[in-house]
């Protein structure tokens, strides 16, 4: 497998930005009105536009490129998630002359394995995921890019933060299914929280028993269930990476801190921070592992239009080129632990400290 | 005859209902309905995805038609379908046998798998008298559970856990010559399984003395009792013969549209099939046309979306509304009868003029 | 005296058939007027029209001398028209109150105003004489409580006429006595009546004029003092009706069924017959006379099969059937006219031709190797439909659903008659039938005894069990309490029977 890292140019400050704030306030903006006559497709994995992670976090992306590079933008939504029916919807995208075409999620490896033969004239971008053809032996064409995320990265620097800030303590860790995306998370998380118990001075453990991998995506309620056995048993905080499975766990804690309990969730794959809210300001997202895929589908587009589409490659975004991380801005941690995780991140960037993407003697 | 032209006036209500959506949100109903045929019906290879997408539904509607008809709401469709896909991927990924025989042990095994699984309730309901609701459902979530395990377990693809391994195409209902005559559509021999299915299924219903038994039971269990008839049994056979059919439909869905299971979702075609049962009057031939239908709706609506601003969500409200239409098709039937009445009063002016009652 | 309600040349059809044609009924301020007719003749259909469920093709309707449309039924309240329907429309757990005020809640401000509402109804009830104590729930009163709950409704309503559907039916004599009280109460309140019924004896007691329709066609309306009963009987069914049973001496032979020291479980899973005994021979009728719910479903649902026996045997022509399946019995020669006929007895939702062969579909020639043979099933059925003249829309086609109650009775009679069963059990054989089916079935029967078969009587009708029966076994509480040859009792000894006073058990 052939894999280099890509560089990436971008603006941090307008990722985070964005994505806070929303795109409504930037009108008239000079650097605005720019038209490009390509047309950016989207089709979705299960789950609907909206989910707070991977597709709302690649369609806002494809947003930002539409109000700054004037692409023409749209999305599609299989009926189911066949291979088929995946195949579909890139077809019909295709024949409605969209044809760079983005698809978030590892379930569309077979179906852009064949769209990049069938449709050769179109682009394609495969996020966490490598096209194949149901053997995993990647075949990356020169109109495909295959990008992945270091998620273990992501997570570490979550434990980090949330070892910190807590000081002392007990964390859970639910996850939706057992795949490498949602595993990688949860071992770069207990990594981030022994690293922090080492050299920061803190003591927040884990118990073999706190680690769940509900088994879907979408079972809010389970995810509710979940969350409140791990408080009872005395966890303080709870890093989600389950989609669905999360929210159920995040109105769980909000519940909760409602009542007066000391609770937290640490987001993922997106800023959380405004689903957790309660009582007016306050959230119980003490901070969120995020994977910039927005930004990530920005500069594909971006590449594009520039010439400079990184065909054929597999690339994978990480610390070093700023495509994981935390939010810009944590309300719920102190300035002090804002700056000691900004130490770490620099570290991980600089290769200092090195995240493991595998299991090694950590929880499953 | 009246079953088709309330089914007709409820699928012509659907799209009108969803014309004015498509108006009120500011788009052309004329142009939105025109790239949905246009998207399901427009070039061989998307008549052939069509079908295939209306192939599973064939199957999960004539299940729960057939349980219908006995008296019996089989909601476990979707459960039957995954162990129906389980049991024939897993003979093609175990077994190395010649194309023929490995296709027909594999329908064998999703027909026995399908019918396994909507036994269970079957028995519950006769013995117990379990509710079959209830105990669908959660035989739904079992197959679920079930696949969750042995998938991964036993039949995990070699780097991601969501999805058994692929099945190799010569070992997948696709065929080459239907495929190539579909321009290189999904379309596969289940198109043809689900035809003799829904033969077959008139046959028995219609034409047997075990469809009259399972009729009388449906309709009347007690006078079925009177007459001497097993009404445990014919309970126990119905939900066989509806599980069978939607572990047929597993089939096709997971060794025909797709080549491989996976885990961690109900297809959304057992629920469908409700719906097309519904719409299909409960008659065999209905549900064909019916699940047709849907066919056409699903298949069209990403193109009615890549070629409009009409998003994708609202096709799923389309096929919500004629649903819906259909479910109150008794409706429908009132508001025929009563302009049937008008219109024969109508005729009848000679007749003595009647003053409006007090009030 | 001037009319309160005058319906005039009503005609209605439905798909096939017409149920009213050119019939004209008027009711008289202050008058019980009965409505008169053979089952499926159209009384219903006609006050149908009346109350407004059905729009007449022709004809004019008149209340208080002013023409009027009655569109549904709350025109026909407001022109106050109400119906008390044969199957009561009340719910179970709610109380009477509230099952009156239902639809036309009294309001004080925003609350319900239960209080007034149930001083008013106490006010209606003792006024008329009902006797109906508004706080009590309807599941814990009787079916004849409930009645005068229904008609408690109407009068609620300010209802001036009101039209009985078939009250009768449903009663006790004691009850049926007092529901007369309370009717002649109501025209001496100015209230008047319509009162649909084919009991020719309840007409003679109560009402004053009757019309009567047969076959959808009004054949006339008489006063009922100048009038007998078996006149009545005339104009209704068309011909002159016997009320007596002619049959010959029984000429009882071997034993057909033996039932020995049954005992049997009831629905509350106590015994409902214990330690029971009785032979019924070929060529005899016997009866099982008791009060409702003293064994007699127990029986027949034992020796049919529908009810598993705790203990005992019960034996056809010397062979044990007391554990064999329902079908086997049946081929065996037991036949079964249900006393249920809409729960067992039919599937209401097949056509005729299918109930016709509901026990025997599976047998040649309606079928061969699985296969229905549809010809054959409806030649079958047709013939069954022409000897019991059985009406309906679209003759063996039709679907069972679409009949009216006699109908499928006779339906059903016919078809266990054409099994031509070596017993033939007969569960209250006329219920809810005019005098004329009544007659035809009463002579069905005893045409089947005379052909040497057994026959087993089980009716709550004191009358048809002395007149049909050669010999009578009297239950009590689930015990015999003894047998007498039909010819040499009476009335009183039967009834003191029944009532738990034993005789010898010896004959």
């Amino acid at each position: 497998m052939k894999k280099r890292k890509f560089g990436l140019v971008m603006s941090l400050l307008l990722a985070a930005g964005t994505m806070l704030a929303g795109c409504g306030s930037d009108e008239g903006d000079s650097s605005k009105g720019k038209e490009s006559d390509l047309r950016v497709g989207m089709v979705t994995d299960a789950g609907t536009i909206d989910d707070k992670s991977f597709n709302q976090g690649t369609w806002e992306g494809i947003l930002m490129a539409e109000e700054d590079l004037g692409v023409k933008t749209k999305y599609l939504k299989p009926a189911g998630t066949t291979e088929a029916e995946y195949l579909k919807e890139i077809g019909n995208l295709y024949d409605a002359e969209y044809k760079f075409i983005i698809t978030p999620g590892f379930k569309f490896e077979t179906a852009v394995f064949q769209a990049q033969d069938k449709y050769e004239d179109a682009k394609f971008v495969i996020i966490d995921g490598n096209p194949h053809n149901g053997d995993y032996n990647p075949v990356v064409k020169d109109n495909t890019v295959a990008v992945f995320f270091a998620e273990h990265e992501s997570g570490f620097l979550a434990g980090v933060a949330a070892a910190v800030e807590l000081k002392e303590g007990e964390a859970g860790f639910i996850g939706g299914m057992e795949i490498p995306a949602v595993q990688k998370f949860n071992w770069g998380f207990q990594q981030g929280l022994k690293y922090a118990n080492e050299n920061l001075d803190t003591n927040v453990t884990m118990k073999a028993e706190n680690v769940v991998y509900q088994g879907s995506f979408d079972n809010a309620a389970a995810g509710g269930q979940i969350a409140a056995q791990f408080y009872d048993r005395g966890v303080d905080v709870i890093f989600t990476a389950a989609g669905g499975v999360g929210v159920g766990a995040i109105n769980e804690a909000k519940n909760r801190a409602k009542a007066g309990d000391n609770v937290w969730i640490v987001g993922v794959d997106v800023d959380q921070f405004e689903d957790g809210k309660y009582d007016g300001d306050k959230s119980v997202i003490l901070t969120s592992a995020m994977k910039k895929l927005d930004q990530v589908a920005f500069d594909m587009v971006q590449a594009e239009i520039d010439g400079k589409f990184p065909g054929g490659e597999t690339l994978t975004f990480d610390a070093k080129n700023d495509g994981i991380g935390l939010p810009e801005k944590n309300p719920n941690l102190s300035e002090e632990t804002t700056g000691k995780v900004k130490e770490v991140y620099e570290k991980v960037k600089s290769e200092e400290i090195k995240v493991s993407g595998e299991q090694g003697d950590l929880f499953k | 005859m009246r079953n088709t032209i309330v089914s007709l006036i409820s699928i012509i209500l659907g799209l009108v209902a969803g014309g004015i959506l498509m108006l009120f949100i500011g788009s052309n109903p004329i142009e939105g309905y025109s790239y949905l045929l246009q998207g399901a019906l427009k070039n061989l290879e998307r008549i052939g995805n069509t079908l295939a997408t209306a192939t599973p539904l064939i199957f999960t509607g004539l299940s729960v038609a057939f349980a219908f008809r006995t008296g019996l709401f089989n909601i476990g469709a979707s459960g039957q379908m995954l162990v129906g896909g389980l049991a024939a991927t897993a003979v093609a990924l175990t077994f190395d046998l010649s194309r023929p025989i490995l296709l027909l042990v594999m329908v064998l095994a999703g027909l026995v798998a399908g019918a396994l699984w909507a036994f269970i309730p079957g028995l519950l309901k006769a013995k117990f008298n379990v509710h079959e609701v209830v105990s669908t459902i959660m035989m739904n979530w079992i197959a679920y559970w079930t696949i969750y395990y042995i998938v991964p377990g036993y039949f995990k693809g070699e780097f991601l856990e969501t999805e058994s391994k692929k099945l190799a195409e010569s070992d997948t209902l696709r065929t080459p010559f239907l495929t190539e005559m579909f321009d290189g559509s999904y379309i596969n021999l289940g198109l043809f399984l689900a035809v003799i299915a829904v033969i077959i299924i008139a046959f028995i219903i219609e034409k047997t003395t075990l469809g009259f038994e399972l009729k009388a039971v449906g309709f009347n269990r007690f006078a079925a009792e009177y007459a001497g008839m097993k009404v445990n049994r014919n309970i126990i056979l119905s939900m066989l013969i509806s599980g069978a059919l939607a572990g047929v439909g597993g089939v096709a869905l997971y060794t025909g549209n797709a080549s491989s299971i996976q885990i961690g979702i109900l297809p959304a075609q057992g629920y469908d099939g409700i719906a097309v049962a519904l719409l299909g009057a409960n008659h065999p031939v209905g549900v064909f046309f019916a699940a047709v239908l849907f066919g056409i709706l699903y298949s069209g609506t990403g193109f009615m979306n890549a070629m409009t601003e009409i998003p994708p969500e609202l096709a799923n409200t389309i096929i919500a509304i004629i649903i819906y239409f259909a479910a109150t098709s008794v409706m429908i039937e009132r508001l025929l009868n009563k302009f049937k009445a008008k219109k024969s009063n109508k005729e009848d002016k000679s007749g003595p003029v009647v003053e409006k009652g007090d009030s | 005296m001037s009319y309160v309600v005058e319906m005039l040349n009503i005609r209605k059809e439905f798909p096939g058939i017409v149920a009213n044609d050119n019939i004209t009924l008027t009711l008289k301020k202050g008058e019980i007027h009965a409505l008169l007719g053979e089952n499926g003749a159209g009384k219903s259909t006609l006050m149908g029209v009346l109350f407004g469920m059905y729009q007449p093709e022709r004809g004019l309707i008149k209340v208080n001398g002013k023409e009027v449309k009655i569109t549904n039924p709350n025109v026909a309240n407001r022109l106050g028209i109400g119906m008390v329907h044969q199957h009561f429309k009340l719910v179970e757990n709610f109380t009477v109150t509230e099952n009156i005020i239902l639809g036309s809640e009294p309001l004080k401000g925003m609350v319900l105003d239960i209080d007034k509402a149930a001083k008013r109804i106490e006010e209606l009830s003792k006024h008329y004489g009902l006797n109906v104590d508004p706080h009590a729930k309807i599941e814990d009163i009787s079916v004849g409580m409930q009645q005068r709950v229904e008609i408690l409704k109407m009068l609620y309503r300010e209802a001036d006429v009101l039209i009985l559907d078939e009250p009768t039916a449903v009663l006790t004599p004691v009850e049926i006595d007092e529901l007369m009280k309370i009717m002649r109460n109501l025209i001496n309140e100015g209230k008047s009546i319509i009162i649909i019924t084919h009991k020719l004896k309840e007409i003679k007691a109560v009402a004053d004029r009757c019309t009567v329709i047969r076959r959808g066609k009004g054949i006339g309306t008489v006063n009922v003092a100048e009038s007998s009963e078996a006149s009545l009987a005339e104009m209704m069914v068309g011909r002159h009706v016997s009320f007596k049973v002619d049959k010959k001496e029984s000429t009882p032979g071997e034993v057909v069924l033996k039932i020995d020291s049954l005992s049997v479980k009831n629905n509350r899973k106590v015994m409902g017959l214990k330690d029971f005994s009785l032979e019924v021979r070929a060529g005899e009728i016997v009866g099982i006379a008791g009060v409702e719910g003293n064994g007699q479903t127990e029986i027949v649902e034992a020796i049919t099969g529908l009810r598993k026996a705790e203990s005992g045997t019960i034996l056809i022509s010397g062979e044990e059937i007391t554990n064999l399946p329902i079908r086997q019995r049946n081929e065996k020669g037991i036949s079964h006219i249900p006393e249920d006929r809409q729960k067992r007895g039919l599937v209401l939702d097949y056509s005729l031709v299918s109930n016709m062969v509901l026990q025997i579909y599976n047998k040649q020639p309606f079928s061969k190797r699985g296969l229905l043979n549809f010809p054959a099933m409806k030649a079958y059925a047709q013939n069954i439909i022409e000897n019991f003249d059985v009406r309906s829309g679209e003759g063996a086609s039709s679907i069972a659903r679409t009949l009216s109650g006699g109908n499928q009775q006779k339906a059903i009679i016919g078809r266990e008659l054409e099994l031509d069963p070596k017993l033939l059990i007969a569960v209250q054989p006329t219920r809810g039938l005019d005098v004329g089916s009544i007659e035809y079935i009463h002579r069905r029967i005893i045409e089947h005894r005379d052909k040497g078969n057994a026959v087993l009587l089980i009716s709550l009708e004191l009358d048809e069990v002395l007149q049909l029966s050669d010999r009578i076994a009297i239950v009590n509480n689930g015990e015999l309490v003894g047998e007498v040859i039909a010819a040499e009792t009476n009335e009183n000894e039967v009834g003191l029977m029944m009532a738990g006073v034993g005789k010898e058990r010896s004959i």
